[in-house]
């Protein structure tokens, strides 16, 4: 298993290396001029050149991958032009390893303001991530439980409801009529809990939370319906019936175990996604987060923070995978890697 | 810093000036500089092209240290850094009398010692000269932050760019975040007396970035909480007018803004002046109007020029009605004796509103004869556009006057000769070349005054428009509300029309 894991890592950090060269091949093959959006409306040729050289965009472009590569293993200086470092010391910003590069836009580096926006996309997604998994599997096994009944109908509908909605909508309306109409829930404000302790980050996460778990939620319900049914169906499951074991100790020992494997594929994907920011609800609760960010520095074509995010993202799925992997073996011994 | 919200904000707040515009409400009070920083409005030599001011006594940092004229050199040095500092309005480069090895500013510093004779200070006293008049420099000075005085040792460059060390009576509380915003307190060295201008109410000043345009409206609406006390540079979207009536009505303001919309026809794919013309006179202001919002959000232009500009005046040869002249424009099409339906590509910077009133133009320019594609484009518009490689027969643009003077608006849209070269056409987006115009440009920077600068300008517009170099379409107009505990509230020209920081208050 070790080996397995170590292996996996290793591919895992061979893939961030190349999406990362992707990410500049494709920076540069739009035909967008950066250079040119940076400098302004009002520049010249002239100054746009001086941009131009300031960015570091008048390399080639392997040329500016390799610095980013040295960057994340040794760590680097900004601005870029080294004539400038020497003159205005004061200017000098050090990006200690691993450098993920500094903007222009946001005049910080990239690793901070990631690590800034991160525990903002982590604490959505991680309550968002526990109110679709707790209220979509409990629906789902009670749709699954209660097979054709009207119960069943009524949860698989209006969990197809919420999902046929935009997110964008959803959010508007929990917040307009949730926060501002009715004043259920205070106007949400990402309130760090070093601020102000678990409740109110937790409460002014909570119609977020909803927006994004009301529209994952219903994929589990259906998922775990289906998956409990067919466990239902399982001639262990028959013979665990006919020894005369509890319903409960059925469902909770064999129905739900053998459905569990590919909940746990779908909700380790899903939350590491999650935690790279989801823009649209990100955006309507104005919780700044990677998914924000990301948006932003794509819009304003700020390269080194696009990258950086890229990468950082990657990560996530790529660690999700292996955790998920392992995950497997733990649930099902049939899959266990020797 | 550019938009004129940031600026106005900045000039009321924390960064002051030699000469502001006062807290009026009248257009043109508001619009003629006073002495802040500066014991006057300033001295200028015959031509208008050496300009000195000398700072009044006892003003300060917010450490305390007394603001003195080399921080002022030093800060309009900045913008020669174009390296360093990027993005910003950056007028001064041509102006100031350096030679053509130029200055690349105060961290490099090649050229220090020409940029030094060009600005010089004498005691509190600073003197810039300049290669060529600049008769409404002190409106320059008044709407840009870009000669405020600047301390050498506060300056990291771009890292300063979300940093504010103050001289206004309010000082940055902690730090600024750059999506969220921050919170900006009293500034304890600040003194009244040494401020002839700012009139500080609140004790503290919150500002909250990001918010949706939606939820500012929908949150001003229901005027609930800290609502309460909040003003908005958002204007309220169509979508909400219904909703603003009765006592909700009267915490609404509809204000001109300085920004306009224009159409510039492509010079280089559409020469025939006649199909110009027809493009003029089937142009549909109304139905662009419409879609953004009607009324309440624009009014048709009659120039490119924004109304509240001084000199402003009707361009003659834009009298088609708002919603364009159908039957006028097939007749200049017959008479241009082009093949009809006559192809052209409109190019525009998409979102949901332009997307609806491109549709509009569309429409009627297509019944007059033309055959139109709609281009639209990304959030990088301006870059795209400026690239003489890219695709339109005509494109959209907006602009607002960095100073309330024509001299910002005419000479950086359609001087060919600052903006067309192989590689960009900088801002003249059309392509549009004329000596005529050139040497009235000229003339007109040779003028001493403001006034007269203003008649030259006003026969500059007359042949963009016998040219037909531009099509207006609208001023815009900003419908802002504002919280049921707010006093003083100001939205003019001194201020772009955005809040006044400078008047408002808190009541109850």
């Amino acid at each position: 298993m070790g080996a397995y894991i170590v292996r996996r890592i290793l591919v895992g950090a061979a893939l961030l290396v190349t999406m990362s060269l992707v990410t500049f091949l494709l920076f540069f093959a739009t035909p967008v001029d950066y250079a040119r959006l940076a400098c302004g409306k009002t520049c010249q040729p002239a100054q746009i050149e001086e941009v131009r050289k300031s960015l570091g965009y008048d390399d080639p472009v392997l040329v500016q991958w390799g610095k980013f590569m040295k960057g994340v293993a040794v760590g680097r200086e900004f601005p870029d032009d080294p004539a400038l470092r020497a003159a205005a010391p004061q200017l000098v910003t050090e990006c200690p390893a691993p450098c993920l590069g500094y903007s222009t836009q946001t005049n910080s580096l990239v690793g901070t303001t990631i690590k800034e926006r991160l525990p903002v996309s982590l604490s959505l997604a991680l309550v968002a991530f526990i109110l679709w998994i707790v209220v979509g599997v409990a629906f789902g096994v009670i749709a699954a439980l209660r097979k054709g009944t009207l119960i069943d109908r009524g949860i698989v509908g209006i969990a197809l409801f919420f999902f046929a909605f935009p997110t964008f909508f959803v959010g508007l309306f929990l917040y307009t009529y949730f926060a501002i109409k009715w004043q259920v829930f205070p106007i949400p404000r990402y309130t760090p809990i070093a601020d102000g302790g678990v409740w109110p980050w937790l409460q002014n996460l909570l119609l977020p939370g909803a927006t994004l778990a009301l529209f994952y939620m219903a994929g589990y319900v259906r998922i775990t319906r289906a998956f409990v049914l067919e466990s239902m169906g399982e001639d262990y499951v028959r013979t665990a019936r006919a020894k005369g074991l509890p319903k409960g100790v059925i469902l909770r020992k064999h129905t739900m175990r053998a459905a569990l494997t590919p909940l746990v594929t779908m909700a380790g994907l899903d939350l590491a996604s999650l935690a790279g920011g989801a823009i649209i609800t990100e955006a309507v609760f104005n919780y700044q987060g990677l998914g924000l960010l990301a948006g932003t520095a794509a819009r304003n074509g700020d390269l080194s923070m696009s990258v950086g995010i890229v990468v950082t993202l990657a990560a996530f799925v790529i660690a999700a995978n292996i955790i998920v992997d392992v995950l497997y073996a733990v649930i099902d011994p049939r899959v266990r890697v020797g | 810093m550019y938009i004129g919200r940031d600026l106005a904000n900045a000039n009321r707040l924390f960064y002051r000036s030699l000469v502001s515009f006062p807290l009026s409400a009248d257009p043109k009070e508001a619009t003629t500089p006073v002495p802040d920083l500066a014991t006057d409005t300033g001295k200028a030599n015959a031509d208008a092209t050496e300009w000195s001011f000398t700072l009044r006594d006892g003003v300060t940092w917010q450490d305390g240290k007394p603001i003195t004229c080399e921080d002022l050199k030093y800060g309009v040095s900045r913008t020669f850094a174009q390296d360093v500092i990027t993005g910003g309005p950056n007028y001064i480069l041509g102006y100031l009398d350096l030679p053509k090895s130029g200055y690349d500013g105060p961290y490099k510093k090649d050229g220090q010692a020409d940029f030094d004779k060009a600005v010089t200070c004498d005691g509190n006293t600073i003197t810039y000269k300049f290669n060529k008049p600049w008769a409404d420099f002190p409106l320059a000075i008044a709407s840009l932050r870009a000669f405020d005085p600047y301390r050498a040792d506060q300056d990291k460059g771009d890292k300063s760019n979300f940093s504010v060390f103050a001289n206004g009576p309010y000082k940055l509380q902690g730090t600024w975040d750059e999506a969220q915003g921050g919170t900006f307190v009293r500034n304890d060295a600040w003194k009244q007396d040494s401020d002839p201008l700012r009139k500080p109410l609140p004790e503290k000043i919150v500002f909250q970035q990001g918010l949706t345009d939606d939820i500012i409206g929908q949150r001003l609406i229901a005027d609930s909480g800290d609502d309460q006390f909040a003003v908005t540079d958002i204007p309220v979207l169509p979508a909400q007018y219904s909703q603003v009536t009765g006592p909700i009505a009267n915490r609404a303001v509809l204000v001109d803004s300085p920004f306009t919309n224009y159409l510039v026809p492509n010079f280089k794919t559409i020469t025939d002046l006649k199909v110009r013309q027809a493009l003029l006179a089937s142009t549909n202001q109304e139905g662009w109007i419409a879609a953004a919002g009607g009324d309440k959000a624009a009014a048709p232009s009659k120039s490119i020029v924004n109304p509240a500009l001084v000199g402003y005046a009707d361009n003659p040869n834009f009298t088609y009605p708002p919603a364009g002249d159908v039957d006028a424009a097939k007749k200049l099409l017959a008479e241009a004796g082009v093949k009809t339906p006559y192809k052209i590509t409109f190019t525009y910077r998409s979102n949901p509103t332009r997307d609806k009133g491109a549709s509009a133009l569309q429409n009627t320019w297509n019944q007059a004869g033309f055959d139109v594609t709609l281009n639209p484009l990304p959030d990088t518009y301006y870059a795209d556009i400026q690239k003489p490689s890219v695709v339109g027969d005509v494109f959209w643009a907006g602009w607002g006057a960095d100073w309330p003077s024509i001299a910002s608006v005419i000479p950086p849209l359609f001087d060919s000769r600052i903006n067309l070269s192989a590689e960009t056409k900088g801002q003249d987006y059309g392509s549009y070349e004329s000596d005529t115009v050139n040497k009235l440009i000229d003339e007109a920077a040779s003028k001493s005054t403001v006034d007269e600068a203003a008649k030259v300008y006003a026969q500059i517009d007359d042949q963009l428009g016998k040219d037909v170099a531009y099509i207006p379409l609208q001023v815009q107009k900003f419908y802002l509300l504002r919280g049921s505990k707010v006093g003083g509230y100001q939205a003019g020209a001194a201020t772009s029309g955005y809040p006044d920081l400078g008047t408002i208050g808190v009541t109850g």
